[in-house]
Formats: structure tokens, C-alpha cells, sequence
């Protein structure tokens, strides 16, 4: 054990010392806050600049409350059509009876005008409208919007750091094998040690980001407001997809150790990988499927299959509410699975790292002891 | 006391230069403390696969090494220094580092490590390098690192797998004395070579492989005197077919003739010699380690 620590050590400090290492985690960071930040700034169109020509300001702000009007009065219909043309207001109010856009006016405030519009004239007429009662008899999807922002983000970030950790796994797995290190090393320490302690410190590394991510993304969504929006339950969730990040990360991590172990020339690392790089694609293709239609069949059956599940579990729970216990089954099954996969992935690294040369072939490391 | 006995090796089919090939054929050799073991014989011969196995990166076939007597354990193999003969270290890793990694590796508490390393950098010149990265270092340094890596521990048997090729003559110097001074030490040292010389002048005890055997073993000179030696006898101007009838062979180069031969009566030989013309030179040669090798590889 204190082998694989001290390799899993090793590791750590190498990388955090790298140049790369800190900046790949500020731009993470600063990429992270921007995303965080950007609804407010883009801020899609909740604020309208309307402008009057001999007219009455219409009462908007009390039929959309959460949007915000400015208005402005121009002396004439020329003056108020420049306005409109250079961009300074979104639609000007003419007479009470015709509104200058520049194009096809935006669809939500040409509804909001006309409708009150009409309550004014109504109003006017001395006719009153007792206004809908809205009643939802169907699941709450006050969240939904915010549920499948977050699955789409997480599912990124996931695939992201699984790809970037596990592709760093194979690569150090081959320095050691193409320089020969493996071979004092494993004259000190067992095989298991050397690729235990490869994916710990490896993984370590990854949660590092991981944290780092979910930190300041969590922290600049509540700065920002948009935390407002957010469903309940977060802190279950970011919880759960650390422990789906390591899921994934040790599946992934040994099949790459095994890969890698096959070749001795970092050249020959992307090419080793394929197979490996497409299954985690598939993974982050289904799983951002998921996001779309996170209670659809699909979405619930592959959740439970390993190693889709690492990737598509953490949407569902995202995107809609799942109950307890089949979060448990999933994570129950892709334990199994990974602890499958380190047991074949040690076996192949163990027999096929000490013999450099040309690539081998997965058949004849598994045939031969 | 290291005894390697009966090592067979073959090595597996499917792909790769070395697939379905008997690396070892029934190897077997002693090294005892404070011995300085040179293994000698021709590419391809098991030298490194033996030391491969001996530091349990290999498994034989069959066979066993044995050190006092008992089966060599992990733990056993910990205490040993090793240097493969593909150098491999961690090139962006600091030297001081490095060597500090593979002493704790080895089972060194930090502070021992640390003494330690300080010490070997000291006495591998490399001390105003310590914080370089490896792969800013010449070939020769990277070399001293390698060994700064296998002396680390403070190892109680040393294993080398060609130490010295790539280094220059005084690099080659200095490498000697370091393993000579651990060697004065008590601690065995193991090393193949290609370069007999070297071998010739530092090894108290060679062993010859090839393919997969070992052919010859034992102390320098012992190996020499069961060798026959061979008389070289140089006359000038002789008178024309003085060694007729005489054994061995007659080279001339000008008017000088060089008699060389394994048998026949010396005294005899001489007598002839001195009657055909001016004897410059009569006496028994030594075998080369060279000549030795040349012989047992055949």
C-alpha cells in the first residue's frame, strides 16, 4: 500500500507543478464563472426600450412583472421612425393605434402589447376581464429549464475530465514503458502498486478539477442570481456526481492502463486508444441525448448500464427527480463493473508492460502468461 | 553469497523478436560477497534476461536464485540495486527528485533519503545539477543519475546491465572506482560489458554466455591457466626453413618470423631458434580475456 501511495504521490506533485496543470485550471475556472454569469449578461430580451408618439404609456409592467420597460416620447412619427431604425427603441406606440417596429416586432412583446392594450381600451369602456387562472395538474417544471441547463453542463464537464484523465493515464503508462523506468520500478514495487497508484494520484488530480469546477461554478451562479433559479437538491447532486466522476474515471482509467501497456511509443498511444476513446464518446453521446428526453425509455434503461451509467445517471438525476433506490442499483452494477475492469485491465498491464518493442495484440497478451 | 542455478527461460510465442526463442538454456553461477562478477558473451546471449530475472522483472521457466541459501523474495530484490541496460528515467522529473522517489520506493524514510541523495550527487559530481530536469542533462550525466537510482539504497547486491557503454574514458574511470569502492565494501557487483578490457581489469570473476549457457566461469586467472598458453618466439633473419618439422605456425613480416605455437618441447624450439638466427623474443603469452571469450564462444 505505501507503494501505491507513494506513486499516486509521485504523480500529484509532477503534474500540479506543470505549467499546463495551472493554467488548465484557471481557464477552467474563469471559463466556468463566465458560463455562470453569461444568462445575466446575454440576458435574452427581458428588458424593452418602447417609445411614444402622441399616446398614453401602456401599463406593461403590471402584466409581465419580471420583465423591465424604459419609454420615451418623441415629438413626431419621423423623429420616432429614426429611432426605431438606428436601434435606440425596440417599437414606438403611434396615436394609440399602431406601433413602428424595424422587421417583425418580437413575438412576446407584440402579444403583451396587444393584449393590453385591448384591457385598456376595455378598461376604458368601463368592461373588466377577470384575468386566467393558471393551474398546473401535471409534474412541477417550474425547474425545467434550469434541470436540463445543469444535466448539459455536468454531462460536458464529466466527459471532459473522464477524457483528459484517462487519456493521461495511458500516456504515463508508456513513458514508463517505452523508457524502461517500469522495470526498476518493478524491481521495488508490485504491478498493482505501480497501476493502483497511477489511478489514484491520476484520479486525484481529475477531482482536483472536478471540485474546482463544481466551486466556482456553484459560487458564480449564486453571485451572478441565477442560483435562484436552480431546483432543489443541489448539494445531493453535486455529491453524487463526484462519486459517478470516480466511477467512471477508475472504469475508463484501467481499460487505458490496459490499452496503453500494449504499446511503447507515446505515437502509438491515440492509436491504441481508439476503441477506448469511441466508448467514452458513445457514453457522452447517449448521455447528452439524455438531456433531451431524460425520462424517455432510453435514458432509463442505459442509466443502469455500466459504463453508460456513469454519464447518463448523473443526467437523470439532473434533469428530473429519481428515486433513491435506483440510483443505488446503478451505482451498485458499475461498482461491479469497475472492479471487473481493474482486475482484467491489471492483468493485461502486468504481462504486457515489460515487453517493448513492436505493439501487441490483445489476443496474444491474454494467451500467453 | 548469489547462486543462480539451472535458469531456463523460453520466451512465449505470437509477436515480437523474441517470441518462441530459448533465452536461457540451463544457466547457472555464483557470486560471492565483495566479488566483482563481470558477464561477458554476445548479443543475444541471456546476459540481460538472466539479470532480468535475478531482479524478478522476468519469471523463469525453471531454475532458481537463491541468495544464502534462500529463494530471493521481494523484499530481498528491494535491497538490490539494479541499472537496466535501457536507461529509464522520468526526463522531466529534477534529478534530486528522482533519486529521492526511487529511495523511498526502496523503503527510506524522508530524512534518510534525503542525506542520501545529498551524499551521491556529492560523490557523482552532479550536485550543482540537482534541481535540473533529467532531460536538460548530458548523456553522460543521465547516466550518473541512473546510478545515483541503483545506489540510492544503500544496495546490498549491485545489478548492471552495461554499465559503461556510451561513457567516455573518464566517465568510465569514475564509474569504476564507485563500484570498486562499494565492491571493497562487502557488496557483490554484477555488471555485463562488452568492453573485455574493462572487464579483464576489474572483475575478480567472469562469466561467459552463449546462447543461454554459461561456458565459462570463474576467476580471470584461472580461466587463463586452463587455456594452454601459447609460445611466441621472434627470430630475426633466420636461416630459411628453420622451423621445419617444428609445431604451430611461422608469420613473417619482413625479416622478422613469429613462431607461434601450443605444443612441442620449448627447450627444443629454442635451441632451433637460436641456431637459425637472432632470437628477440621467447616466451609463454597469456591469453586476452578477449582470446578466452573467442574461444569459449566458438
Amino acid at each position: 500500500m505505501n507503494g501505491l501511495m507513494l506513486v499516486a504521490r509521485r504523480e500529484i506533485t509532477t503534474q500540479v507543478r506543470t505549467k499546463g496543470f495551472v493554467i488548465g485550471l484557471l481557464v477552467t475556472a474563469v471559463l466556468v464563472a463566465a458560463v455562470s454569469f453569461a444568462p445575466k449578461v446575454l440576458g435574452g430580451d427581458d428588458s424593452y426600450t418602447l417609445g411614444t408618439v402622441n399616446s398614453q404609456q401602456l401599463p406593461l409592467q403590471a402584466a409581465a412583472p419580471d420583465t423591465k420597460f424604459e419609454w420615451r416620447e418623441f415629438p413626431d412619427e419621423g423623429t420616432a421612425t429614426q429611432a426605431v431604425l438606428d436601434g435606440d427603441v425596440d417599437a414606438v406606440l403611434v396615436n394609440g393605434a399602431k406601433v413602428l417596429t424595424d422587421g417583425e416586432i418580437d413575438g412576446q412583446l407584440g402579444v403583451l402589447l396587444q393584449s393590453v392594450n385591448r384591457e385598456v381600451k376595455l378598461g376604458a369602456a368601463g368592461m373588466s376581464i377577470p384575468p386566467l387562472q393558471m393551474q398546473s395538474v401535471g409534474a412541477d417544471t417550474r425547474y425545467e429549464s434550469a434541470r436540463a441547463g445543469i444535466a448539459v453542463v455536468l454531462v460536458l464537464v464529466l466527459f471532459m475530465l473522464i477524457m483528459g484523465q484517462v487519456m493521461m493515464v495511458a500516456m504515463g503508462v508508456v513513458e514508463e514503458k517505452g523508457s524502461r523506468i517500469v522495470e526498476i520500478l518493478l524491481s521495488t514495487v508490485r504491478p498493482w502498486q505501480l497501476l493502483g497508484g497511477k489511478i489514484v494520484g491520476l484520479g486525484a488530480l481529475g477531482l482536483i478539477n472536478l471540485v474546482t469546477i463544481l466551486v466556482v461554478g456553484l459560487g458564480s451562479a449564486m453571485a451572478s442570481g441565477i442560483a435562484t433559479d436552480f431546483p432543489p437538491g443541489i448539494p445531493g447532486l453535486v455529491a453524487a456526481v463526484l462519486v459517478w466522476f470516480v466511477l467512471g474515471y477508475a472504469f475508463f482509467a484501467a481499460l487505458a492502463a490496459a490499452f496503453g501497456s500494449l504499446v511503447s511509443r507515446q505515437e502509438e498511444v491515440g492509436s491504441v486508444l481508439t476503441p477506448l476513446t469511441m466508448l467514452i464518446m458513445i457514453t457522452y453521446f447517449v448521455a447528452f441525448y439524455a438531456t433531451n428526453d431524460a425520462t424517455g425509455t432510453l435514458a432509463t434503461v442505459v442509466s443502469y448500464i455500466p459504463p453508460f451509467s456513469s454519464m447518463v445517471m448523473p443526467v437523470r438525476m439532473a434533469a428530473t427527480e429519481v428515486p433513491l433506490w435506483q440510483v443505488g442499483a446503478s451505482m451498485a452494477a458499475m461498482v461491479l463493473a469497475v472492479l471487473a475492469v481493474l482486475a482484467f485491465g491489471a492483468k493485461i498491464y502486468e504481462r504486457a508492460v515489460l515487453r517493448t518493442g513492436a505493439r501487441l495484440k490483445l489476443g496474444d497478451v491474454l494467451r500467453t502468461k | 553469497m548469489l547462486e543462480i542455478n539451472e535458469l531456463r527461460k523460453r520466451f512465449a510465442g505470437g509477436s515480437g523478436a523474441s517470441a518462441g526463442k530459448i533465452a536461457l538454456d540451463g544457466i547457472s553461477f555464483t557470486v560471492r560477497p565483495g566479488e566483482m562478477f563481470g558477464f561477458v558473451g554476445a548479443n543475444g546471449a541471456g546476459k540481460t534476461t538472466t539479470m532480468r530475472i535475478v531482479m524478478g522483472v522476468l519469471q523463469a521457466d525453471s531454475g532458481s536464485v537463491t541468495l544464502r541459501g534462500a529463494p530471493l523474495s521481494p523484499d530481498d530484490r528491494r535491497r538490490f540495486g539494479y541499472m537496466p541496460e535501457e536507461r529509464g528515467l522520468y526526463q522531466k522529473m529534477r534529478v534530486a527528485e528522482q533519486i529521492e522517489y526511487f529511495g523511498r520506493l526502496h523503503g527510506m524514510s524522508t530524512t534518510a533519503v534525503t542525506k542520501a541523495t545529498d551524499d551521491l550527487l556529492e560523490q557523482l559530481g552532479l550536485t550543482e545539477r540537482k534541481n535540473d530536469a533529467v532531460q536538460a542533462l548530458s548523456l553522460g550525466n543521465q547516466q550518473r543519475v541512473q546510478l545515483a537510482v541503483a545506489l540510492i539504497h544503500d544496495p546490498e547486491l549491485l545489478i548492471l546491465d552495461e554499465p559503461f557503454s556510451g561513457l567516455d574514458p573518464i566517465a568510465v574511470d569514475a564509474l569504476a572506482t564507485v563500484l570498486q569502492e562499494r565492491c571493497r565494501g562487502g557488496v557483490p557487483v554484477i555488471f555485463s560489458s562488452h568492453q573485455l578490457e574493462l572487464v579483464e581489469r576489474l572483475c575478480d570473476s567472469v562469466g561467459i554466455v552463449s546462447a543461454g549457457r554459461m561456458v565459462a566461469a570463474g576467476a580471470v586467472a584461472d580461466l587463463r591457466a586452463a587455456e594452454r598458453n601459447e609460445l611466441r618466439v621472434v627470430v630475426r633473419n633466420p636461416a630459411p626453413g628453420w622451423a621445419d618439422g617444428l609445431p604451430g605456425t611461422v608469420t613473417v613480416d619482413g625479416d622478422r618470423h613469429t613462431l607461434r605455437t601450443t605444443g612441442g618441447d620449448d627447450q627444443e624450439i629454442l635451441r632451433r631458434a637460436v641456431k637459425a638466427g637472432r632470437v628477440e623474443h621467447f616466451g609463454a603469452e597469456q591469453p586476452s580475456l578477449t582470446e578466452i571469450f573467442k574461444e569459449a564462444v566458438a
